[in-house]
């Protein structure tokens, strides 16, 4: 992962350095919780993680997670993978870090998963959290990998036609689809915004045992990154308007990892 | 609001309009190459629009109808059974990226060089293998393309059987559980995805055996067609091997005996395994099943002290330890689906950290392949989720407008003959398959097609045999799934030509790819007729 700044440039150091100590914060809290459940009777477990409310330990813990999170992100944001475009902007950079967000969340779903399977078929001891922290963390990945993909354009589309129009007549058929999908976008939120507000106010929660609020804070999140996604497509069209006319064969078919694949059986 | 007036002529009164607008509209977006989660999601606003006329809707800000658009997007986002699709996504390139497959290549090659057409029958022997870890095509046609078409090639195969046998084979990933197809076919339609699992085996297993049936029969009736390879004078030859073979047999059989009693036992320590009544008993893991456990375990030791030798069994395992982490990865998945371990999600986590574990163990997993895969699961996942996103938005306002319903209610009305339907339904799949990807048809066309198939009289389904009315829903998605296979290799834009295309010698055209296709095609059309006439195929084990 030595390769090249993207854009943080001389940030690098500092953002590793944040990155490492928010960790760090979070790993001595997070032993010291596990510690407290073999020596305190009113041990801090994971009910009491999402309710910091008088437990300053907890908003801590909290705080330092979120600040482990977005610094990793940054950081990792730096260095971008060869099936990647270079990031061009503002909100290209933004989509790069909630998608290196999104995939660390994505490793932590397997580990919360897994760890509930091993609790509860080798223990017998099935948590009540498991499933619905998966849920709520898989919303944000779920989110996060629309404005990733957006940012690469990498959609489902048929080429047949726009490959064989002039590129004025490409142009004209970018803008009408994003003029469309900013039309979505602004029927999303008109018709969501009161719902999603109330719901953020009352920090409405999902009404289990663990009782995470994930009504009060995915609405409000759906409403934000599609406004976000739909950013990134003004953006992307601004970006490729000069662009000289692409070839569009297979989308899928991806030189690097054919490589990667035929590296993996050579050895 | 005097602006919105003007744009009362929006709205339209009648369903049948509105369903014609919806399509022509769908035709003109995709034509000018918007992406399909967006134009669905766009016409779903359109639907909105033309049902509750802007008034209506654009009245009052932050509410009204256009809310079913958050709900819906909410509904998916908070969709457990969807995260599958991201965890089997990622294990499929950790498993792409590991020495798994080619490990896997050379042991069956060792067991079946000896046979005519030999590495035809491998690359589908192995497809349905990864088939059955996994679920993604793509990767896997790239695999058989890089490992098996050389090697075919340089023997002197045919070159239309050995690029139609990797492409046929590549795509049963969709028909073999756990099956991605399935899972957003099960999410769309509401059927239990595991009964979709379990009735996609036998057509699945049926297929690859048409395929391998097959290559059999053309090679044996024209033995230039797969020359045999040369004969390696220190490999063991016919019995002797057969000999091997079965102690590799009887020595995983050992193993795994060992493993399950050792399970059996911790749970009759624990007592997890007490027979409650009403609670499921844990499979192979009651006290009642140790005698069996223990009695496999004695035939397999009998076997290789007493049939086969200690010498063989050892040789033998040598040749097939490629099998092992295979075999592995599909227990820890399948299994825990269905010895009711875990859900469709869990069980694909549980995968994840299978391959990873199998990785790490084989010294091959890095942190950076381990985040090359997450950055490409979270591209397919952004791809997929948008159509997702989109398809469940138009679905959702297309149902507030009785969409579904109408057409349903026309069809039945219209008293064509019930296979008719379904045949009509066969050929705009098959079209549609040759334009569109997968998803976008299992999301759009689905719900309005299925409520159809379901208002259709049961008992004339199928031509041989019937249906229970509650197994509709899972035997068309088991059609569906078949009709995809089709797709996966339809010209003109068939993917697995293109990833064949990516990995085979230049000299191959896409032409002479698809035409490989063509004898597989009629393979697949065949199996998807079975499929029709005789439906119980798919129900037999549900």
């Amino acid at each position: 992962m030595e390769n090249e700044s993207v854009w943080l440039g001389s940030m690098r150091g500092p953002v590793k350095m944040a990155m490492i100590g928010f960790c760090a914060i979070t790993g001595l809290i997070y032993l010291w919780l596990i510690l407290g459940q073999f020596i305190f009777d009113d041990a801090i477990g994971m009910h009491e993680m999402i309710r910091p409310a008088g437990r300053p330990i907890v908003s801590v813990m909290l705080y330092s997670m979120l600040g482990a999170l977005v610094a990793a992100g940054v950081y990792l944001s730096d260095s971008i993978g060869a099936i990647e475009q270079r990031p061009d902007g503002v909100f290209d950079t933004l989509s790069l870090v909630t998608s290196r967000i999104a995939m660390i969340l994505t490793a932590v779903t397997v580990l919360v998963m897994f760890y509930e399977v091993v609790s509860r078929y080798v223990f017998s001891r099935p948590t009540l959290w498991a499933n619905e922290l998966s849920l709520w963390i898989a919303a944000f990945v779920f989110l996060f990998a629309g404005q990733y993909a957006m940012q690469q354009r990498s959609h489902i589309r048929i080429y047949v036609i726009y490959d064989m129009m002039p590129r004025w007549m490409q142009k004209a058929a970018d803008v009408i689809s994003l003029l469309l999908l900013l039309g979505f976008t602004f029927s999303l939120v008109w018709g969501g915004y009161a719902d999603a507000k109330t719901r953020l106010l009352r920090m409405e929660t999902f009404g289990t045992a663990w009782d995470p609020p994930i009504p009060g804070i995915v609405k409000p999140a759906i409403l934000l990154i599609i406004v976000l996604v739909a950013i990134q497509a003004v953006s992307n069209l601004i970006a490729d308007w000069n662009k000289l006319p692409e070839h569009h064969g297979h989308d899928d078919i991806d030189e690097t990892e054919i490589e990667n694949i035929r590296r993996t059986l050579e050895n | 609001m005097e602006f919105l007036e003007l744009f009362a002529w929006m709205k339209v009164s009648d369903v049948a309009t509105l369903s014609i607008v919806l399509l022509l509209g769908m035709f003109a977006l995709l034509a000018i190459g918007m992406p399909l989660g967006f134009a669905s999601a766009f016409l779903a606003v359109a639907v909105l629009v033309m049902k509750f006329g802007p008034e209506l809707l654009y009245g009052n800000f932050g509410k009204g109808p256009l809310s079913v658009l958050g709900q819906a997007v909410y509904r998916q986002m908070t969709n457990y059974v969807l995260i599958s699709v991201p965890l089997f996504i990622f294990m499929a390139s950790l498993l792409e990226r590991s020495g798994i497959a080619r490990d896997m290549y050379s042991s069956l090659n060792r067991w079946l060089s000896g046979v005519r057409g030999g590495i035809a029958i491998v690359t589908s022997v192995m497809a349905v293998i990864m088939a059955a870890m996994s679920g993604i095509i793509g990767g896997e046609v790239v695999l058989l393309g890089l490992i098996a078409l050389p090697q075919m090639l340089r023997l002197g195969y045919n070159q239309n059987l050995a690029i139609g046998t990797i492409c046929a084979s590549g795509s049963l990933g969709t028909m073999i559980p756990p099956s991605i197809v399935l899972i957003f076919y099960g999410l769309v339609t509401e059927t239990s995805i595991k009964a979709l699992f379990t009735a996609s085996f036998l057509p699945g297993f049926m297929l690859a055996s048409f395929f391998i049936l097959y290559i059999i029969i053309r090679t044996n009736l024209n033995p230039s067609m797969a020359p045999l390879p040369e004969v390696d004078p220190s490999e063991p030859q016919g019995r002797e091997k057969f000999l091997r073979f079965v102690g590799f047999v009887s020595r995983f059989t050992l193993w795994i005996t060992g493993a399950l009693l050792i399970r059996a036992v911790f749970f009759t320590i624990t007592g997890d395994n007490k027979v409650v009544e009403g609670v499921d008993p844990i499979a192979l893991g009651m006290v009642s099943d140790i005698p069996y456990i223990i009695g496999a375990g004695v035939v397999a030791a009998v076997l290789i002290q007493f049939v086969v030798g200690r010498e063989r069994t050892a040789e033998g395992w040598e040749m097939g330890k490629g099998l092992i982490a295979p075999t592995i990865v599909i227990g820890v998945v399948l299994g825990s689906i269905y010895m009711g371990i875990t859900g469709i999600t869990e069980a694909a986590g549980m995968g994840v950290v299978a391959v990873f574990t199998i990785g790490l163990i084989r010294r091959e997993m890095t942190f950076d392949i381990v985040w090359d895969s997450l950055m490409r699961t979270l591209k397919s996942t952004g791809t997929i989720i948008w159509v997702t996103i989109g398809a469940a938005a138009l679905a959702a306002a297309y149902t507030l407008a009785g969409g579904p319903t109408y057409v349903a209610n026309m069809i039945v009305a219209s008293e064509l003959p019930t296979m008719g339907v379904i045949l009509v339904m066969m050929v705009i799949f098959l079209i549609m398959g040759m334009f569109m990807d997968w998803v976008g048809i299992v999301l759009l066309i689905m719900p309005v097609f299925l409520p159809i198939v379901l208002k259709l009289p049961v008992e004339e389904i199928g031509f041989l045999g019937g249906l229970e009315p509650k197994h509709v829903a899972i035997w068309f998605g088991v059609v569906f799934c078949m009709n995809m296979q089709v797709s996966f290799l339809s010209p003109p834009f068939g993917p697995a030509a293109f990833y064949l295309k990516s990995v085979a010698p230049p000299q191959i055209s896409l032409t002479a790819i698809f035409r490989g296709f063509l004898p597989f095609i009629a393979l697949q059309l065949l199996a998807l007729s079975v499929l029709l006439i005789y439906p119980p195929i798919v129900t037999m084990f549900l």
